[in-house]
Order: structure tokens, then C-alpha cells, then sequence
């Protein structure tokens, strides 16, 4: 295994070290190491998705309606049956595991643009769901996670080091599934359903099978994800958890922004646009409603005229005869 | 339930038009463009502006706004979407999604998030036939539908540049080889597609406020409807609109407002799942 | 040399639109026989190969495998069961290198190291070897055409329907390749072969089928099937074109 320090390889660990250590070099009440949370927690979104988006390459515009399902799942089996999130977080995922098989179904067969249509409409779908039963879901004033101090078997802490690290290894696990997968057995396969379907299919690959795989798994993380948001967060509501540009967009245009099938993609893209967007914020949302969004708008306009590959293609294209290493831009 | 029939196919007629720009913009681009309902918005707001500021009908501010969007379109398309045409299926899907979250933004900048209404005096007018009540704003704005329509027909039939615009969506290899301008074409597809939709929005005004998200509501409509009637097909379209129009109109009898879209995606997904013609890859 | 019976191809119809583009075709092989399909341009051929594999949905007829009915299956299934295909204009799959291609296929029986070393394997047999490290948008046709096969072969199948794959090929890389089927042959593949250069698949062949508008016109031995009238009338001014370069 020759390969193995490659310096995309070395960036990646390296990153993972010095994130680790943040948390001592910055106040842990401070603004800056929520923001940091952020980007670890957007990143990991980001990753799940490009599971699905970059190894499988089906765009989907809908991974908000996993997002929100994780949300939902552990929060209400917590208000309603006291079940610590910990555990909920696992059945916001099989829950999203569902539902994402559930879509394969009927959109599998569908041309890039239709599936992602198909998505966009399913999360719409979670969003005017949760809204109008408020019953169940408390309707469009949205859920609040209650915090009565430190708690950690109910996912519950002081500091925000605390959540930092958990989203931080919860991002190092995404990172390994997605390196697993890229590299392994489904990698090879997965890529050639992405090249050639049909080609595929002829060379004994089961493509819906492959691609179902990748849908679950990506559904899943996206979910746990979810939920670490809700419990960092403390509230939400259907409007903004299933929204289609504050997270569905948002988490592809950071895998794509950062490079879309690598494993450094979504890292690279979420370092990139969330600070970005955290000080649009600070420094011109509270006056003009709109600008931010309207700032990313363009710029992922912008990024897709400019290098549609996305930010990693800038990197030194990877030697393709090694199998050790994770797939690269295959647009 | 009659009436809500009726209703339907007024408001029908209307949807029709808006969603045959987002098919006619596929059709002959190949591009799903998820920017179409800001079209949408911005068509309103061009109206809004022209009943606002000189009092003009919007049955009429509609030509105004369908002949802005137009050349707005047309730009658009030369300068943006012109750049993908031959990218990967994320590419094109991204620079529409940016594309909407710029024009969405951009407008919540420049006219701010309140609702902007107009007051015409046919606004609350409507007339009794056998019984039934037909909405005037609805019959008016179906009558303009109508008549683009037929419009539309016209110039894809009979004029050069229709018949060229249909030569490019079904063979743009051939249509180059006969002498056509593929590139102008295609700005004027998108433009045309983008100015139908708007010239939809601006006529609803007398019965629908406009906002900068008010594209939102419309998105899955047209898309639905566009999915019911056949990506690419204007036809299509325009029969999907009045299906929706009535599905939209008896199911409201029935369920309460929230759930009326929900029925909307569970057709949308069934016509996905059951009749994907036109939608399978390869096919 | 035949053996048992592999392939049954029984009425097999398929109907797009108005036009039918198989027309009852009924033919059997036999484990070892090579078989050469013959027709001209656009009378059927891949959509007959495409109905055999599962990527063409047949509006009538079976296809047995090995006496199983595989008609309506998924390709990756018949792959599984022992059929597969190459592809007309070589379907490689592009960001991936030579051998990439090769084990992604190899995966169908092995796990990701034996797949590895089960491609190499392949490659070594077509002297492909050289360029296992190769991207394949970096290849000529011809080489393409061969990876093709190279990808066919490492699904371990009974039976490979080529699609052309010699054509471009100079006369020795032609005879190197009839010499690998042969020799294929001779450890029991069976294979069903599409080529227009004339004088391959009379060689290769010891059986024709050919075909013409979707229909069956004779199936027999390759003299006796290039004597046919209807033969010779359905090349006749594609004849010339036929025995030349079909790049």
C-alpha cells in the first residue's frame, strides 16, 4: 500500500487533527467555535449527500425530507416517550432508510433532471406534512428541545466543545463510510452505473440494487445528522428543516462547490461557504433580507460556469491506477 | 361541484400556459429549469408595477410583462444557461438552482417580503350562468390564456422562427445543417418559455397577491403539470393545466388548504412511478 | 464439438411503435458452436442481441437459457446465469482505467482482490497486458473493442454475443482474436458473433444465421448461407461496402 500518503490523504488527516484541537485554542463560549460546529455539522450533511450524489451520481434536491425526518424522530419519541436521542437518532435513520427505499421505487428509472424533481417534490411533501398535522408534529411553530443542563445520556450539553466533538467524530464516521464505499467492491460498481448504465448492467452489475444501497446509506447518515442538529440547535420548524435552499441546495452545493465524489469535497466546500455565509450574515442580513441567500445564489452560478468539477479539481489530478484511494471528480 | 369544475377549468387554462413555457423551455433546450416559477414572480411584479404606477389593467401590464421577461430571458439564456447546454445533467440542475436563489433573493432585496395586491373593478364581479357563478377575474384571465394560446399555436406552426424553434427540439444537428442559428434559437425558446409563464402570472394578479416567494406555491403545480401532460409536449401542457385546475378545485371540497399540494405530489409521484414515458433514461 | 443446448431464441418479437424490428426469430445453440450473425445494416442485429441480453424488452417469443427462460430479466441476472454482450461502439466506462473496467466485471463472481487478479488474467490472454494501466479514453478503437471483450470474458460466461468486435482490426490482430475465440471455444464457450468483414465469420463460423428486416431468411452452413438468393439480393450494393472497412 504504497499509496497511502498521498497528499490528499495527509490534508485530510491533518485537517482532522487540527479540528480536533480547536476547541482549546478558542473560547468555548465564543461565537467562533459555534461556527465551527456548523461547518463540521454541514459537512457531514454534505458527505452523506454525495454519497448518493457524487459515488452514484443522482442529484437529489430532497435529502432535506431525511434531514427533517431525523429531526422529527428523536425529538418527538423524546417529548412523547422520553427516549433519549441517542437511541432516537438510530430510528430517525431507519426511518429515512425507509422512506428513501420506498422512493427508489418509482424514481430509480428516471432521467437526471426528473429524479431530481422527484426529490424536490418528496421533501416538499415532509414540509407541507409537518405543517398542516400539527398533532403530531406541532405544526408550523415547530419543535423546541428542551435543556435542563448537562445530560449526555440524554444528549444534552454544557459546553459547546462538547457538541463541537461529537459532530466532529459524527464527520470522521460519514468520511469513513464514504471511503469505504468508494473504495470497496460497490466503489467499482456504483461508478460504472454512473458511466454507463447499460454497460453495467450487461457486466453482471444489479444497478438498482447498488443504487438503492447508496440511496439507504445516504438517507441514514442524513438523518443522524438531523438530529445532532436538532439537539445543538434546540429548535426547529418544517419551513426551515425541510427547506429546499437552506438544506437540500445547501448541502449539494457544498459537495459539489468542494468537489463533487471526493472525499475532501464536502470538507473543502463547507470551510468554504459557511463561514462565507456567517459573515453575510453578520455583517449585512440584519439590513437587507435576502442577501445571503442571494449571494449564494450567485456564487454557485458562478462555480458551475466557472469549474463545474467543483473546488478540488484545482488539486492535482489523482494518479487513477491506484484503487487504495477515493474515487475522483467523475463528471 | 359543478362550480368547483368550472373554477377549475379557469383556473386550469391559466395553469396550462404558465407550465407550456417550463415545457417548451425542455423541450427544446433539454434543460429542467428550476428557475421558471421566478419567472413567474418577476412577470407579476412588472404588471404590479405597471397597474401601480399608470394604472394599466393587468390583462394588459401581461403583454408588458411577457415582452420584459422575454428579453430577460433571452439574455439569460445567452449568457448563462447557454454554458451548460453540453454539461452534466448537476451542472445544469445547479446554475437553474442558483439561478432561482439569486432572482428569489434579489427580488426579496429590491421590493421587500410584503404582499402587493391590485385593485381592479372587475376584481369581485362575476356572472351567473345556469346557476353557477363564474368568477370574472378567472374568466378573464382564462380568456387571456385562451388567446396566447392560440398565439403560440400560430407561431410554432406558421412562422419561420416557430417552425425553427420545433426543427431545433426535435434534431439540432439537422436543424444547423438547414440553415438555423441554433444559439439564437435556443435564446429565443428560453425566452419565449419564460415570457409564457410570466404573461400566466401577471393575468392571475387580480385574484393571487405577489411576493418574492409567491413562485414557490407555483413550482410543483408546474411541474406536475408539465410531468401529467409530457415534458416537451405544449399540448401536453395545456391539458395537464386544466386536469390540475380541477383536481386543485374539487379537491378543495373535500381537504383542507395544506393538503390540496399534497395531493398534487402524490399524482405527481404516480405519474412518475406509473406512466414515465418521455421520463425513463434511454428512452 | 457441440454439446448441449445453451441458447434458445424462440419467436422472438420485438415491436417499437410501428415498426417491427424482430420478427419471429427462432434459432438454437449449442454449447462450443460458433455462430455467426450476418444481415445488413439496420436489419436487427442489435436489437436482437439487445432482446437476448434483457436490455430490450421482447413484445413476444422466450429466450431459454440453458433451458431456464430468461426472457424479461434483468441483463445483470443473465450475466449471473452465464450470458453477456459487447457493445456495438465499445461502452467502456470512461474515468476508469483498462483494468478497473475489466475487474468491475470480474466483480460479478469474485470479491474486489480476486476480481484484481482474475482481470489481469483476461488481459494477459487478449495481450492486453501492456495497457492495463491505461485510461481507456486514451485507447484506439480497436484497442477499446478488445477491452470490451476482455470485460465480456471476466463475467466467466457460457455465452458471449460479439458485437463486432473486430472490426478495425489489421489482418493479424484479426487473426490473433479468432485465434482466442477458438481457443475459448474449445474450453466451452459458445459464442454468437455480429461481423461484417465476410471473410472473418466465414472462417470463424460453422454456422450462419442470417437475417434481414427483423425476419429469419436461413440458418445453416456458412456456403450454403452465402449461396442463398435472398442473401445475396439483401447485399447486394451493400456487398461491396460490406467486405470492406466497417470502422
Amino acid at each position: 500500500m504504497r499509496n497511502l500518503l498521498t497528499p490528499g490523504r495527509i490534508a485530510i488527516v491533518l485537517f482532522f487533527v487540527v479540528a480536533a484541537l480547536l476547541p482549546f485554542f478558542v473560547d468555548a463560549r465564543g461565537h467562533l467555535l459555534r461556527v465551527a460546529a456548523m461547518v463540521l455539522l454541514f459537512a457531514a450533511v454534505a458527505q452523506s449527500w454525495n454519497i448518493v450524489g457524487g459515488l452514484a451520481n443522482q442529484i437529489s434536491l430532497g435529502h432535506a425530507a431525511f434531514f427533517g425526518i431525523g429531526a422529527y424522530t428523536s425529538t418527538l419519541l423524546y417529548l412523547n416517550l422520553g427516549i433519549t436521542p441517542w437511541l432516537g437518532m438510530f430510528a430517525g435513520g431507519v426511518l429515512a432508510m425507509v422512506a428513501a427505499a420506498l422512493l427508489s421505487l418509482p424514481t430509480f428509472r428516471l432521467k437526471g433532471h426528473y429524479f431530481a424533481l422527484a426529490t424536490l417534490a418528496f421533501a416538499e411533501v415532509m414540509r407541507v406534512i409537518a405543517n398542516s398535522w400539527a398533532g403530531l408534529t406541532g405544526g408550523p411553530v415547530g419543535l423546541t428541545v428542551p435543556f435542563a443542563g448537562s445530560q449526555p445520556w440524554l444528549f444534552a450539553f454544557r459546553s459547546v466543545a462538547s457538541y463541537y466533538w461529537i459532530i466532529l467524530a459524527l464527520l470522521l464516521a460519514i468520511c469513513l463510510v464514504f471511503h469505504l464505499m468508494a473504495t470497496g467492491a460497490i466503489g467499482y460498481r456504483l461508478r460504472a452505473v454512473r458511466e454507463n448504465e447499460q454497460a453495467a448492467e450487461v457486466a453482471g452489475v444489479d444497478t438498482f440494487r447498488v443504487k438503492l444501497i447508496a440511496s439507504m446509506v445516504s438517507a441514514g447518515l442524513t438523518a443522524v445528522c438531523g438530529t445532532v442538529f436538532a439537539q445543538f440547535t434546540f429548535f426547529f420548524d418544517p419551513d426551515s428543516i425541510f427547506s429546499l435552499s437552506g438544506i437540500s441546495v445547501r448541502m449539494a452545493m457544498i459537495a459539489i462547490i468542494g468537489g463533487l465524489g471526493t472525499l475532501g469535497g464536502p470538507i473543502v466546500g463547507a470551510l468554504f461557504l459557511i463561514p462565507l455565509e456567517e459573515y453575510a450574515n453578520a455583517q449585512l442580513s440584519s439590513q437587507i433580507a435576502g442577501l445571503s441567500q442571494f449571494v449564494f445564489g450567485v456564487i454557485l452560478v458562478a462555480a458551475i460556469l466557472i469549474q463545474p468539477r467543483g473546488l478540488m479539481a484545482f488539486w492535482p489530478k489523482r494518479n487513477a491506477t491506484s484503487t487504495t484511494q477515493p474515487s475522483g471528480d467523475k463528471e | 361541484m359543478i362550480q368547483a369544475l368550472i373554477d377549475g377549468i379557469l383556473l386550469g387554462g391559466v395553469y396550462g400556459v404558465i407550465a407550456t413555457g417550463l415545457s417548451l423551455v425542455f423541450g427544446v433546450l433539454g434543460v429542467v429549469n428550476f428557475a421558471q416559477a421566478e419567472f413567474l414572480m418577476l412577470g407579476m411584479y412588472v404588471a404590479w408595477f405597471a397597474w401601480h404606477y399608470f394604472g394599466l389593467d393587468p390583462l394588459l401590464g401581461s403583454v408588458l410583462s411577457f415582452v420584459i421577461v422575454f428579453g430577460l430571458g433571452y439574455v439569460v439564456q445567452r449568457t448563462l444557461i447557454s454554458q451548460v447546454l453540453k454539461a452534466p445533467p448537476s451542472a445544469q440542475v445547479f446554475l437553474t438552482v442558483g439561478l432561482m436563489m439569486a432572482i428569489e433573493n434579489g427580488a426579496l432585496m429590491l421590493f421587500g417580503s410584503d404582499f402587493r395586491s391590485v385593485n381592479v373593478p372587475y376584481q369581485m364581479a362575476g356572472f351567473r350562468v345556469m346557476g353557477l357563478f363564474v368568477s370574472a377575474p378567472y374568466f378573464y384571465a382564462f380568456i387571456a390564456a385562451v388567446v396566447l394560446s392560440i398565439l403560440l399555436w400560430l407561431f410554432l406552426e406558421r412562422t419561420w422562427t416557430g417552425r425553427a424553434i420545433r426543427a431545433v427540439a426535435q434534431d439540432a444537428m439537422a436543424a444547423t445543417l438547414n440553415g438555423v442559428d441554433t444559439n439564437r434559437t435556443y435564446g429565443i425558446a428560453f425566452g419565449l418559455g419564460v415570457a409564457l409563464t410570466a404573461f400566466g402570472g401577471a393575468v392571475i394578479l387580480p385574484y393571487i397577491t405577489v411576493s418574492p416567494t409567491v413562485g414557490q406555491q407555483f413550482v410543483v403545480l408546474m411541474f406536475t403539470v408539465v410531468v401529467l401532460g409530457g415534458l416537451g409536449s405544449v399540448t401536453g401542457a395545456l391539458v395537464g393545466g386544466v386536469v390540475v385546475g380541477i383536481v386543485q378545485s374539487v379537491s378543495a371540497l373535500f381537504f383542507p388548504i395544506q393538503l390540496q399540494n399534497f395531493f398534487l405530489f402524490i399524482i405527481f409521484i404516480a405519474v412518475l412511478a406509473l406512466r414515465p414515458q418521455g421520463l425513463i433514461k434511454g428512452a | 464439438m457441440t454439446g448441449d443446448t445453451i441458447l434458445e431464441a424462440d419467436r422472438i418479437r420485438v415491436v417499437f411503435g410501428g415498426l417491427t424490428a424482430v420478427d419471429e426469430v427462432s434459432f438454437t445453440l449449442r454449447q462450443g458452436e460458433i455462430v455467426g450473425l450476418i444481415g445488413p445494416n439496420g436489419a436487427g442485429k442489435t436489437t436482437l442481441f439487445n432482446s437476448l441480453v434483457g436490455l430490450q424488452k421482447l413484445t413476444s417469443g422466450q429466450v431459454r437459457l440453458m433451458g431456464q427462460i430468461v426472457s424479461g430479466q434483468r441483463p445483470h441476472r443473465l450475466a449471473r446465469l452465464g450470458m453477456t454482450k459487447t457493445f456495438q461502439n465499445a461502452a467502456l466506462f470512461p474515468d476508469m482505467t483498462v483494468l478497473e473496467n475489466v475487474m468491475t466485471a470480474a466483480l460479478l463472481r469474485s470479491d474486489l482482490k480476486q476480481a484484481r487478479m482474475k482481470a489481469a488474467q483476461v488481459l494477459e490472454r487478449l495481450d492486453l497486458s501492456p495497457i492495463a494501466d491505461a485510461d481507456v479514453t486514451d485507447l484506439t478503437f480497436p484497442q477499446k473493442a478488445l477491452v470490451e471483450m476482455a470485460r465480456a470474458l471476466a463475467t466467466e460466461p457460457k455465452i458471449v454475443l460479439l458485437d463486432e468486435v473486430m472490426a478495425a482490426l489489421t489482418p493479424t490482430e484479426m487473426d490473433e482474436v479468432m485465434g482466442v475465440i477458438r481457443s475459448l471455444r474449445s474450453e466451452g464457450l459458445t459464442f454468437l458473433v455480429v461481423e461484417h468483414h465476410m471473410r472473418a465469420i466465414m472462417s470463424l463460423s460453422e454456422r450462419l444465421i442470417a437475417i434481414n428486416f427483423g425476419r429469419l431468411i436461413v440458418d445453416g452452413a456458412p456456403a450454403e448461407v452465402a449461396a442463398h438468393p435472398t442473401v445475396i439480393e439483401a447485399y447486394l450494393g451493400h456487398g461491396a461496402a460490406g467486405e470492406s472497412n466497417h470502422a
